[in-house]
């Protein structure tokens, strides 16, 4: 739909990458057919451009040496865009973010954050329709991903441009994202809203634990003990029910399904067995749901 | 027509941002200059040594060297200056960097090649040139303007043989892995083109005519000049052989690139 945000989401390798360099017109598609904006990319690559913005993360597309209001004026050249346009979008990004001294500074000097701003500024400048953007944010830090994230979706309902996203940060897609598509090994795992998403897996939810004191120094080699611990009480007592675990700093995390045992039938056993010093109790987070539908696949995958 | 205005309007645009900002380093500028003159200066001067010793090659006086040399500076220039980008596309396609030009409503050769104009290119132009005026006027070549037409044909199709041979050799990175080596041995035969292909042997005759055809980036072109009565027929298919040579390496390339699908990222 016009004017959608749109997580693609995979995990590496899934074709993600693949999938934009054939909705962009780089690359021809084995099998099946592509429309974007009524065209086929591929052959109307030059055509096809004019209409869409493209952002690789880490890589950029422009000129190294020039400074980027410079960038801006070429651009402005090469999209054709009329003064009238050109004004009023550079009115634009300046009341949606600071952008002040990075106008004068060559690519070259920026720093990542800066650079990949930069893009994000210039494939937006000829107010295409569709804007590709492949893993904005990776390598930045958090002031700096807010800074992206807020500017992508206030320019996203300005303009009312379709941005396809690919990230691997469900930050990025907690912030952004309406609708998303998961794919893997060049198949389609998912596709609806993200709320549907989180109902899907409404059943799982997340216990956290901490076998550690508070306040004590807690080691790698602590973690992975703790963590290695919790399995093994688990998987010896409750056979057949998967787990999926993980560590986040001081915690080792199991996401349970609920539909197959109560989470605090999980909780009580592992109190018998061990002291905790520390329990939490989450709602799945789409970080896990995504985690979870990426070893679905993986299992489904074996199982063939 | 409106293509090409439009073409040329962003070249120029691109050129002039391009030379401003490199002027903000103009020691970089000037080293890189006083580096080329250097290099071609060194060059004359073991032409110049090396006619101490022989009063002719193959028939050919020093003066009518001298002509072919200054003749090749000034064919190479175009290639040194509008397409110096060639020698970094190897580079591009194996780190996936290429890609980045590809999502620009324009035409994809011209784009990748307005990105960089090499203006150190312009000291060897100049050189060249002095060196053409030089040799004219000790041979007592006539002036005309039909002569003068002829010059600039005759370099225009020398010019592009040897942007051709790279485009070719730089081109071939879209097909093969590794072609780093290719472009700078082509780069390197170059250094063959400013004798006759007279002093050759018969085999790498036909080798530099007919396969990598350096013997048109000064030889049978410059003929027309320094020698109007030995005039191969060769000598006015160079402007033909050398647009439709141009052509087949812009396809080559082209063709290369659309294939290319830039390495995972």
């Amino acid at each position: 739909m016009p004017g959608e945000i749109v997580g693609y989401l995979g995990p590496n390798g899934a074709g993600k990458s693949t999938t934009i360099k054939m909705m962009t017109g780089v690359l021809e598609p084995t099998s099946g057919e592509i429309i974007v904006n009524g065209k086929v990319p591929y052959k109307n690559r030059e055509a096809n451009a004019q209409n869409i913005g493209v952002v690789f993360g880490q890589r950029t597309q422009l000129w190294w040496a020039l400074p980027l209001v410079e960038s801006f004026k070429i651009l402005k050249d090469i999209y054709r865009i009329s003064d009238k346009d050109y004004k009023d979008m550079l009115e634009l990004y300046d009341s949606l973010i600071d952008i002040g001294d990075l106008y004068s500074k060559p690519i070259r000097q920026m720093s990542l954050g800066q650079r990949t701003l930069s893009d994000i500024l210039a494939a937006f400048l000829h107010n295409p329709s569709v804007v590709f953007l492949d893993e904005p944010t990776i390598g930045l830090d958090v002031s700096m991903k807010a800074k992206i994230r807020n500017f992508i979706s206030s320019l996203n309902q300005e303009k009312n441009t379709t941005v396809i996203l690919t990230t691997h940060d469900m930050g990025d897609v907690d912030a952004l994202c309406k609708r998303i598509i998961i794919i893997d090994k060049g198949t389609m795992l998912y596709d609806d809203d993200i709320e549907n998403l989180r109902q899907f897996f409404g059943a799982y939810r997340t216990l956290k634990v901490n076998l550690n004191r508070r306040n004590t120094e807690v080691t790698e080699k602590m973690r992975t003990e703790q963590l290695s611990m919790v399995k093994k009480i688990l998987s010896a007592q409750f056979v057949n029910i998967p787990f999926t675990y993980d560590t986040e700093e001081d915690w080792v995390s199991i996401l349970i399904d609920e539909s197959r045992i109560p989470l605090m039938k999980v909780l009580s056993y592992l109190q018998e067995q061990t002291t905790i010093y520390d329990v939490r109790l989450e709602e799945i987070s789409t970080e896990s749901v995504i985690k979870k539908i990426y070893e679905n696949n993986e299992k489904d995958r074996k199982a063939i | 027509m409106k293509k090409l205005k439009f073409y040329i309007k962003i070249y120029f645009k691109i050129l002039s941002q391009d030379i401003k900002s490199r002027m903000s380093y103009r020691s970089d500028f000037v080293i890189s200059m006083i580096g080329m003159i250097f290099t071609n200066a060194a060059e004359l001067a073991a032409f110049y040594i090396m006619f101490l010793n022989f009063p002719s090659v193959c028939g050919w006086t020093y003066y009518e060297m001298l002509f072919l040399y200054g003749f090749s500076l000034v064919a190479l220039t175009p290639m040194q200056c509008l397409f110096e980008n060639n020698w970094n596309l190897g580079g591009y396609v194996r780190r996936g960097d290429f890609i980045k030009y590809c999502f620009r409503p324009l035409n994809l050769f011209f784009y990748y090649f307005s990105e960089i104009f090499d203006i150190k290119g312009l000291g060897q132009l100049a050189m060249g040139i002095g060196t053409l005026v030089y040799t004219w006027h000790k041979l007592q070549l006539p002036v005309s303007p039909l002569i003068l037409l002829e010059l600039v044909i005759a370099l225009v199709s020398a010019s592009l043989f040897f942007i051709a041979i790279m485009n070719f050799a730089a081109g071939a990175s879209f097909y093969l892995i590794n072609t780093g080596f290719l472009i700078g041995t082509m780069s390197k035969f170059r250094d063959y083109a400013k004798y006759p292909v007279t002093i050759y042997s018969k085999g790498f005759r036909f080798l530099f005519t007919f396969i990598i055809p350096i013997a048109f980036i000064a030889y049978y072109p410059s003929l027309v000049i320094v020698r109007p009565d030995e005039i191969s027929i060769l000598t006015w298919l160079a402007p033909v052989f050398g647009i439709f040579f141009f052509y087949m390496s812009y396809k080559f390339w082209m063709y290369g690139a659309r294939k290319y699908s830039g390495t995972g990222s």
